[in-house]
């Protein structure tokens, strides 16, 4: 059942792999890979099971905070155009 | 007894991979970016759900069961904000939803169909719904 | 379903670490192949890609696809750091570069042809050398005849570190953790100094307040 697991989670990966290089715009691939990093933690979690390894779930805890945050970034920098920017300072 | 909890993993694990996938072709093959969102939070929230239950009945110790929902919560809680900071960043981008045209002048009742025929027909004659 | 091969377990003496094969399938091989595919194809996207901020998000995808062909390698430590370093920090980095040049790559006016042979030559040498290398992970490797028993041997005389992975990692291999800790503590330096863009402002704000106790005229 690791098995099947696995394999649905390879070929959603392949899937989102193919419209983060096709995406028109910005915004799609930024989807994308918000979803690559949601598989990539299913994926440690099904992978480490089926290796009998359930130590992986930490790695993919890991991976699951650093792309809320690398998301995060992409998303701030493209509409301020700065990573420092605060919203308290504007507009006074 | 670890029979049962073999096949309540499979009722778990089968569903929840085919709900990934789903979501993972709903990605491909929707036509806008807002539409693509709702695939995406099928994987987030269902997928991972059902995926996650059905490895936690397989879990080999009390602290695995433990990661996998904490690993669980945190894809619940940061999935949706995700979404909707993606959606909120490409609505002030300018990225404009794909509306489908107004059909609403091309909706033709039943009623009016035979009117429709009978004008294409005769062009002089005037009755019924305008 | 029943698991043969090793599984993670000690090497069968002069077979190649096959993984563990599940019903007939070699799992890590299929996964590798499939891993290795999907790089190959993020890698030209990202080649042929012309926007930059496309190519940023195409290198988070790369480098998580990085990490968990490590983790199929069983190399777990490695496959952390390079999520940690790659999904976060260096997509940070690469939008702060962004910041200061244009969001769209020229066009190239000079001909491709020579930086595809000399890349064609590299690549031609690292297979070559590659080649030679033993198959992964078996008995008679020359890591596992000469330098392993000799780490063994010494943890076990010393016995200072609690088990032999700490002290290989930490005393017999310490400058690669040292390394490793300084890409990991510098990569966290330069977050730091990107996120603390406020100084400016503050200054900015401290003339303003002296600006409306003056009455304007300052």
């Amino acid at each position: 059942m690791f098995y099947v697991a696995t394999a649905s989670v390879l070929l959603a990966l392949i899937l989102l792999v193919s419209r983060a290089i096709a995406g028109p715009t910005l915004f799609d691939r930024v989807l994308a890979a918000n979803s690559i990093g949601t598989l990539a933690v299913l994926f440690l979690a099904a992978l480490g099971f089926l290796t009998g390894r359930p130590q992986w779930l930490d790695v993919g805890l890991t991976y699951g905070l650093l792309n809320l945050i690398g998301t995060f970034a992409v998303l701030k920098f493209f509409r301020h155009g700065d990573l420092a920017y605060d919203a308290e300072d504007e507009g006074d | 007894m670890s029979t049962a909890v073999d096949i309540l993993s499979w009722v778990l694990i089968v569903p929840g991979g085919f709900f990934i996938l789903t979501g993972a072709v709903g990605v491909v093959r929707l036509p806008d970016v807002y539409t693509r969102m709702h695939a995406t939070s099928v994987i987030d929230t269902v997928g991972a759900l059902l995926l996650v239950s059905g490895l936690a009945l397989q879990a080999p110790s009390l602290l695995v069961v433990f990661k996998l929902i904490v690993i669980l919560a945190l894809l619940f809680f940061t999935g949706p904000v995700a979404t909707h900071a993606i959606a909120q960043a490409a609505l002030e981008a300018g990225v404009e939803p794909q509306l489908d045209e107004d059909r609403r002048d091309r909706i033709v009742l039943a009623g009016e169909r035979n009117d429709i025929q009978k004008k294409q027909q005769n062009p002089d004659a005037t009755g019924g719904v305008q | 379903m029943n698991v043969q091969g090793t599984g993670g377990g000690i090497p069968v003496e002069g077979a190649a670490y096959a993984g563990p094969v599940l019903d007939g399938v070699p799992v890590e091989q299929v996964l590798m192949m499939v891993l290795l595919t999907l790089l190959a194809g993020v890698t030209i996207a990202i080649v042929r890609q012309r926007k930059m901020f496309g190519v940023v998000m195409l290198a988070g995808v790369y480098s998580f696809l990085m990490a968990s062909v490590m983790m199929v390698l069983d190399a777990v430590d490695v496959a952390m750091t390079e999520a940690s370093v790659g999904a976060g920090i260096s997509t940070v980095i690469l939008l702060a570069t962004l910041h200061l040049t244009k969001s769209v790559e020229y066009r190239q006016v000079r001909p491709v042809m020579v930086p595809l042979f000399v890349s064609l030559i590299v690549a031609a040498a690292l297979i070559w050398g590659t080649i030679s290398l033993p198959p992964f992970g078996i008995m008679e490797a020359p890591v596992h005849l000469h330098t392993t028993p000799t780490y063994l041997a010494a943890a076990r005389e010393h016995m200072i570190p609690p088990n032999v992975v700490t002290a290989v990692l930490a005393d017999y291999r310490g400058y690669d953790t040292l390394g490793e800790t300084t890409v990991i503590f510098t990569a966290g330096i330069g977050v730091l100094m990107l996120l603390k863009g406020r100084r400016r402002r503050m200054l900015g704000q401290l003339e303003k307040i002296d600006a409306d106790d003056a009455g304007g005229r300052v």
